[in-house]
């Protein structure tokens, strides 16, 4: 496993025209990986173990990390649509199945809701997008960078990909590149915070299989939201980490990558 | 021009118990309103507007009006309402800091009140904008990654407005208005003469200098108001032109009574007053109270709230965030002697002034001379001192900047 950490590849593409930082590793047949609000801090040890026998491709979104961030992208819809646009420009075979956290998960299921040809098998974690009816999805732009991090993790201090990218003095680059993406996220999902008034009603319309993980506690994204995409979505399914917060595929690794790779199949 | 002196306050509801704020840590955007006292409320009110109309009794050229939402800083959460009343109060100009332009979704009823208030006022309007608290774009829910897009958006929209005749029809990128044809115009013709105020944004400075509108100085140090007014000409100077006095205007903490002790003790009201959490907190961002540490009826914030995403730019937070570790590790006496708050006797504060007019020659200064839990008897020697002896003492110095001679020293 530790191997394959080390023959993951970083590069630079175009897409839409936009400068574009992607993370690829592994062999096998593509899974395209949308980040969430955070961005991507590295390369997972969550993919690392997907990459077993599968090409995990994970682009950094316009606006964060090494991506360029046009002004002109301002809405989920519009990062759907350069994820489309994405696929195509770097030649990944469709239908191609997907992983989507957090408002990435918001941003699969959108772009599944209008071009349901791309997507193969759709799996979306702690995914946004939908309001709650318990609960309220945490207000990031109400606390600093490193509160909000860290509320995406049940016990961040004992978790170790916690510790690797975050549980550390930050470089001032770090610090930076945690306030560019809070600062690309406020642009995207300020109003309404978090949520599309329309999704809930197009993801009726989603016809690949589709899987919901989340962790049972999950602080950022209410569990009510997992529960109404599993509700609307034809035929999809719910599956619940116990003691993993927000964002399972760093907390808990193992049992993340075991289930995305069952699913996949 | 002829320099104007101006009375202000933030007229903040300064009778909030100081354990709440002791136990939240904060005094803006999420202190709970059921500490709201609504006849006391009434009371202060009644207590501000005697204090304007005071200061323009006793020689003010005017008063200065502001805005601030969800924050015991300013009860004034219009200042276009706060203006109207002032100027039924006052004989002078009636000078607003400013509306918050991003926090509007129709800038053009910024312009349609502004207009209304020149009317009614006989013309005596200063119109001043701002881009607002970084917890006001919490508060009002305007995205903070576009307050600067949005501001400058709105200004040039309220500025068409009133400079070319209507209906005409307005696609921005943040703004869209069908028809934008407002009945009324100002009655300075073609508008009032407009601010923008700042604590120092250097790109806010720039933005003013390249559309030739005075910068308010918003309570910053004296040094760093003369290094403003140097960014100021440097641009001008770049475009071929020369500004005046009436380009810089500077608010500025003052604290005037008898005898240089007695200026000295209330002067405190403007550090922190008595709010320990402003001392510590070196005034946080309530961006207004910046640089002073005026917490007494300040809006204190929750340090994230003052500078959300996108709401400051890299070069700004790391000015702004120098200047709050300078502040909190700073004291009263160290912003007295930075000229952060002026204080003394009459004599005292003549010369402090007359040194600081020489550094900057501001065509507007702004004693910001209520603030915090002061009391009202002290608040009102205050002003009747500027009014009586200080404004007439300063009215025919001319800047040093101007006649070529040695700058006023400070007193010691």
């Amino acid at each position: 496993m530790a191997a394959l950490i080390d023959t993951h590849k970083e590069e630079i593409v175009q897409a839409a025209g936009i400068s574009t930082q992607v993370r690829r590793g592994g062999k096998g047949a593509p899974l395209l990986v949308i980040h969430g609000e955070l961005g991507l801090p590295g390369w997972l040890k969550s993919f690392d173990i997907i990459a077993q026998d599968r090409e995990v491709i994970a682009p950094s979104l316009p606006g964060y990390g090494a991506s360029e961030r046009p002004d002109w992208i301002m809405s989920v819809h519009d990062l759907a649509a350069w994820v489309s646009w994405f696929v195509r420009d770097n030649k990944i075979a469709t239908p191609v199945d997907v992983v989507g956290f957090s408002m990435g998960g918001w941003i699969a299921a959108e772009l599944a809701t209008l071009n349901p040809a791309i997507f193969n098998r759709l799996v979306l974690v702690g995914p946004m997008g939908v309001k709650p009816r318990e609960g309220e999805i945490f207000d990031y732009f109400l606390e600093g960078g490193m509160t909000g991090i860290r509320r995406n993790f049940l016990a961040p201090d004992s978790c170790e990909e916690f510790k690797r990218f975050w549980g550390r003095d930050l470089t001032q680059d770090e610090t930076d590149a945690v306030e560019w993406h809070r600062e690309t996220t406020c642009r995207i999902v300020w109003k309404p915070y978090m949520h599309s008034l329309t999704l809930p009603h197009f993801l009726l319309s989603i016809a690949v299989p589709t899987l919901i993980v989340q962790g049972e506690k999950d602080a950022v994204t209410p569990l009510d939201c997992g529960r109404m995409f599993r509700d609307v979505i034809p035929g999809a399914k719910l599956e619940t980490i116990d003691d993993c917060g927000h964002m399972p595929e760093m907390e808990t690794p193992a049992r993340f990558a075991e289930i995305v790779r069952k699913f996949l199949g | 021009m002829r320099r104007q002196f101006f009375f202000f306050s933030e007229m903040g509801y300064n009778v909030y118990p100081e354990e709440e704020a002791q136990k939240y840590g904060y005094t803006s955007l999420m202190f709970p309103n059921s500490i709201f006292d609504r006849e006391k409320a009434r009371d202060l009110w009644q207590m501000f507007l005697r204090e304007h109309e005071f200061a323009s009794d006793v020689g003010f050229d005017g008063s200065v009006c502001n805005e601030h939402h969800n924050n015991v800083l300013s009860m004034q959460e219009s200042v276009n309402i706060s203006a109207a009343v002032v100027s039924q109060r006052i004989k002078g100009t009636i000078a607003l800091i400013g509306n918050p332009l991003p926090i509007h979704d129709n800038p053009v009823r910024v312009a349609e009140e502004i207009a209304m208030l020149d009317l009614i006022s006989n013309g005596r309007i200063i119109c001043g904008f701002v881009r607002g608290t970084g917890v006001e774009q919490l508060s009002t829910n305007a995205n903070p990654a576009y307050n600067r897009e949005r501001f400058e958006e709105a200004y040039a929209l309220i500025k068409k407005t009133w400079t070319t005749p209507g209906p005409f029809r307005w696609e921005g990128k943040h703004y869209h208005l069908r028809v934008v044809n407002p009945w009324q115009l100002p009655l300075q013709n073609p508008h009032p003469p407009i601010w923008a105020g700042g604590i120092l944004s250097p790109e806010t400075i720039r933005w003013a200098a390249k559309e030739r509108i005075a910068y308010l100085v918003l309570g910053s140090a004296l040094d760093a108001t003369a290094s403003c007014r140097e960014i100021y000409h440097e641009v001008a100077k770049a475009d071929g032109w020369t500004p005046g006095p009436e380009h810089l205007g500077y608010l500025i903490h003052t604290s005037v009574m008898d005898t240089d002790e007695q200026a000295y003790d209330m002067g405190k009201y403007h550090y922190g007053g008595t709010s320990a959490i402003g001392r510590d907190r070196g005034g946080g961002g309530g961006a207004l109270t910046q640089g002073t540490g005026s917490g007494g009826a300040t809006g204190t914030p929750h340090p994230e709230w003052a500078s959300p995403p996108g709401y400051m730019s890299k070069q700004a937070k790391a000015g702004s965030m120098a200047r709050e570790r300078r502040m909190s590790e700073g004291t009263y006496d160290a912003a007295v002697k930075a000229g952060l708050i002026v204080t003394g006797s009459p004599k005292t504060v003549i010369q402090k002034f007359k040194h600081i007019i020489d550094r900057t020659d501001p065509g507007y200064l702004t004693f910001w001379a209520r603030e915090g839990r002061k009391p009202h008897d002290a608040t009102m020697r205050g002003i009747e001192l500027l009014g009586k002896e200080v404004i007439p003492a300063l009215r025919e110095h001319k800047s040093a900047l101007v006649t070529g001679k040695e700058v006023t020293p400070w007193p010691h």
